[in-house]
């Protein structure tokens, strides 16, 4: 069953088959339940971070009993809010990497990596000094920067 | 020391919001605002120096920030620790650039400041927009950090993630991902100071040789951006939803002959500048899609017009919002 399971998640089963076993996992509670266990796995694998968001709370006081949780409990939080305001706050260096990095510009084009797995290819403006000038402009504008007062970096220096 | 440096800004802040209650009904909204300003503030008055990493893709860019206030107000310096030499130096509102071969150069920052009057609106727009979650907390460049995400509700936008220090706020650490929770950008101290003996000697206060040693400022810089209304008759219609437009405006735009309008619409976190510009066949535009970590520029041709899509968002949702621009007319 469990390799079943593990052979549906990876797409290799042949409908019939897997008709007939989420058939079963809808009868039979426990075999669901190993099915959104195999689910859990996957997810700590590619994203410890997030694992415990999105599963109910019977699966959650199931796992803390166990050793193998990666996972563990974030701690009391002081004020969320004020976190996403702060950090919001202080893109100050940042941009300002960013920016000079398009100034810099003398490196070979870098491997961009892609948002979707479409045939776009989108070059890299390093260096290109007809778009640094619209980046420096979007860059005066941008909320982050803004809180920063780092907006004269982006809109002030020559692009040399 | 940094709290007691930090300890002024939070009651000045807290006076500055006394004044502007008012204006904000919602005592919720207001507690975010509060400390929105309070924030923004206690950066501007925060002294630190650091090693910073830049990474997008396989590029990596490693530099030295320093950022001290005095009675004469900010002074920040960046220096590239590897590739070609750059250094920049400014002092409030005036800028010191200084490449490999030396030469100073001097550059007067316009007046330009459109965004603290839209700070509530900000806020709106994020809450709106993003799953704001905090995460655990992780230790950055040796200090204890808060750790936030901000999930897009759709797939036009990033993952943000960001870390900042647990006592001054300062960010130590941000990250940008795409919808399969790549990393497409990431920014982050490797070691920082806050507060104490930061080194002063670089800090150049308003010498006049300095100023006559300076190149002067191409005359085209000190035309200044007009405001416009209405965008001068463009629209754009397939916006992502949530972003509001937060300015418009006819500005000169080094290396254009004439003026370019510009308009510029914000999630809150995320921005997209929308520039539109009467096609001239000597110039050196790239119609087509760049890249640069988080950073999209998507270029087309409509009608006599060239239209640029700039914005820290998926390559899908410049090209949607260059695809929409139209002009409705006056």
């Amino acid at each position: 069953m469990k390799q079943q399971i593990s052979v549906l998640m990876d797409g290799e089963l042949f409908d019939d088959e897997a008709e007939a076993l989420l058939d079963k996992l809808k009868r039979n509670p426990a075999v669901c339940e190993e099915w959104q266990a195999y689910h859990l796995i996957g997810d700590v694998l590619r994203q410890p971070g997030h694992a415990c968001c999105d599963i109910g709370a019977a699966m959650r006081e199931r796992l803390q009993a166990e050793p193998t949780v990666l996972a563990p409990r974030a701690q009391a939080s002081r004020n969320a809010r004020w976190f996403a305001l702060s950090a919001a706050a202080s893109v100050m260096a940042l941009t300002l990497v960013a920016w000079m990095s398009v100034q810099v510009g003398s490196e070979p084009p870098p491997q961009v990596a892609m948002q979707q797995p479409t045939a776009l290819r989108p070059a890299s403006f390093s260096g290109n000094k007809g778009l640094n000038n619209y980046l420096m402009a979007h860059q005066e504008f941008s909320p982050s920067a803004d809180m920063q007062g780092a907006t004269s970096y982006m809109r002030t220096v020559a692009g040399q | 020391m940094q709290a007691a440096a930090t300890k002024p800004a939070f009651l000045l802040t807290a006076l500055l919001l006394a004044t502007v209650h008012g204006a904000f009904a919602d005592p919720l909204w207001q507690d975010e605002l509060n400390w929105l300003k309070t924030m923004a503030f206690a950066t501007h008055h925060t002294d630190y120096s650091g090693i910073f990493l830049y990474q997008y893709g396989n590029h990596v860019e490693i530099s030295r920030i320093t950022h001290i206030v005095d009675r004469d107000g900010e002074h920040s310096r960046l220096e590239s620790m590897d590739g070609s030499r750059r250094e920049i130096i400014r002092n409030n509102n005036k800028e010191l650039c200084c490449p490999g071969d030396n030469k100073v150069k001097a550059i007067e920052s316009q007046d330009i400041r459109t965004f603290p009057a839209l700070l509530p609106e900000q806020l709106l727009l994020l809450n709106e927009n993003y799953l704001i979650k905090k995460m655990e907390e992780e230790r950055v460049a040796g200090f204890h950090a808060h750790a936030i995400i901000f999930q897009p509700k759709d797939n036009l936008r990033y993952t943000h993630k960001m870390w900042a220090h647990g006592d001054s706020g300062l960010l130590l650490k941000a990250e940008m991902l795409d919808e399969r929770g790549r990393v497409i950008e990431r920014n982050t101290f490797l070691q920082l100071t806050i507060g104490g003996n930061i080194d002063r000697s670089w800090i150049v206060v308003d010498k006049p040789d300095a100023a006559s040693l300076a190149h002067q400022a191409p005359h085209d810089r000190l035309h200044k951006a007009e405001p416009l209304t209405n965008a001068g008759g463009w629209q754009v219609d397939m916006l992502p939803a949530g972003f509001r437009k937060v300015t418009e405006m006819r500005r000169p735009l080094r290396g254009k002959k004439s003026p370019v309008i510009q308009m510029v619409f914000s999630d809150g976190l995320a921005s997209i500048s929308v520039f539109i510009e009467a096609m001239d066949n000597d110039q050196d535009d790239h119609p087509g899609l760049s890249s640069q970590g988080a950073m999209q520029v998507y270029s087309k041709v409509t009608g006599d017009n060239l239209v640029t899509v700039v914005g820290e968002v998926p390559p899908r949702t410049v090209m949607q919002v260059a695809d929409s621009v139209r002009y409705g007319g006056q």
